[in-house]
């Protein structure tokens, strides 16, 4: 993991806010297939409450589709539902990264984690971000030799050493204040 | 640490070098040493060559670019729970 952010950022993508952005896609990805893929099936028939019709009316339009399943699963607490529909559309949202670079991410995530839910998911979202069957085959190809790497890796238990050779972002979080700079050090006598 | 030693880029045969060579190329990055993966890759070249061309292959841009390749791969890594 450790090479590939490196990699990744000696290749252009020099920003951490990039990196965080993607980590939060990858988090609510999982969170999302985890629910979908799991035997919850009986869940499904608990009554949708107005506030979860409301919840649901945006996700129908930001999917153009109707409500993916692990959305209806969390309709017996619309006040969840609510705040995991937020994080989710925020994550998924055009950003600094693309929408459509985002379900290639998530599509990659779900793929890998052997989830059927996320991975049929989203490839349909990715079809239909335009993403073409050469750029599917281009996501397949790329979590399939890195599925190979992190286990040749991991068998022979490799230590990160390219982890440094990446250049630092030294700017602030979001709204924050730039980092102060380093004290002086004292002089030892 | 690593389970196996991991040898110096001296210790392997000349056509690995030039294998490493095109390491520090991939990684536009002037290693000391070869990445330890390019040096696992290397111990076997009938398996890491052609699994180290079907990685470029994988990775050269087309649809998507080599950056944003390298973020897929590092999201496949961190799912994957692998440190390296």
């Amino acid at each position: 993991m450790h090479g590939h952010t490196a990699a990744g950022k000696l290749q252009g993508l020099t920003s951490d806010a990039l990196w965080y952005e993607a980590a939060l896609l990858v988090g609510i990805t999982n969170a999302l297939n985890v629910v979908a893929d799991s035997p919850l099936g009986s869940l499904e028939s608990a009554e949708t409450s107005a506030d979860a019709e409301a919840v649901y009316a945006e996700i129908r339009a930001f999917y153009s589709r109707a409500v993916p399943v692990p959305f209806l699963r969390l309709a017996g607490d619309a006040g969840y539902l609510a705040e995991v529909w937020a994080a989710t559309r925020r994550a998924f949202a055009d950003g600094r990264l693309t929408r459509r670079f985002k379900e290639g991410l998530a599509f990659a995530v779900s793929v890998t984690t052997r989830s059927a839910f996320g991975t049929e998911f989203h490839l349909a979202e990715m079809r239909r971000c335009g993403v073409g069957a050469r750029g599917v085959m281009e996501i397949l190809g790329v979590t399939q030799m890195f599925s190979s790497y992190t286990k040749i890796a991991d068998t022979l238990q490799l230590e990160p050493d390219m982890h440094d050779i990446a250049p630092v972002d030294w700017s602030p979080a979001p709204g924050g204040a730039p980092r102060p700079p380093a004290a002086p050090r004292e002089e030892t006598p | 640490m690593a389970t196996v030693r991991l040898r110096q880029a001296s210790e392997y045969p000349a056509a690995a070098q030039k294998l490493f060579e095109l390491s520090k190329a991939w990684f536009n990055h002037d290693l000391k040493q070869p990445p330890a993966m390019s040096r696992v890759m290397a111990w076997d070249p009938e398996f890491g060559g052609p699994h180290g061309r079907a990685m470029k292959r994988a990775m050269a841009p087309g649809e998507w670019t080599r950056a944003e390749k390298e973020m897929v791969a590092a999201v496949v890594s961190g799912v994957n729970a692998c440190a390296y």
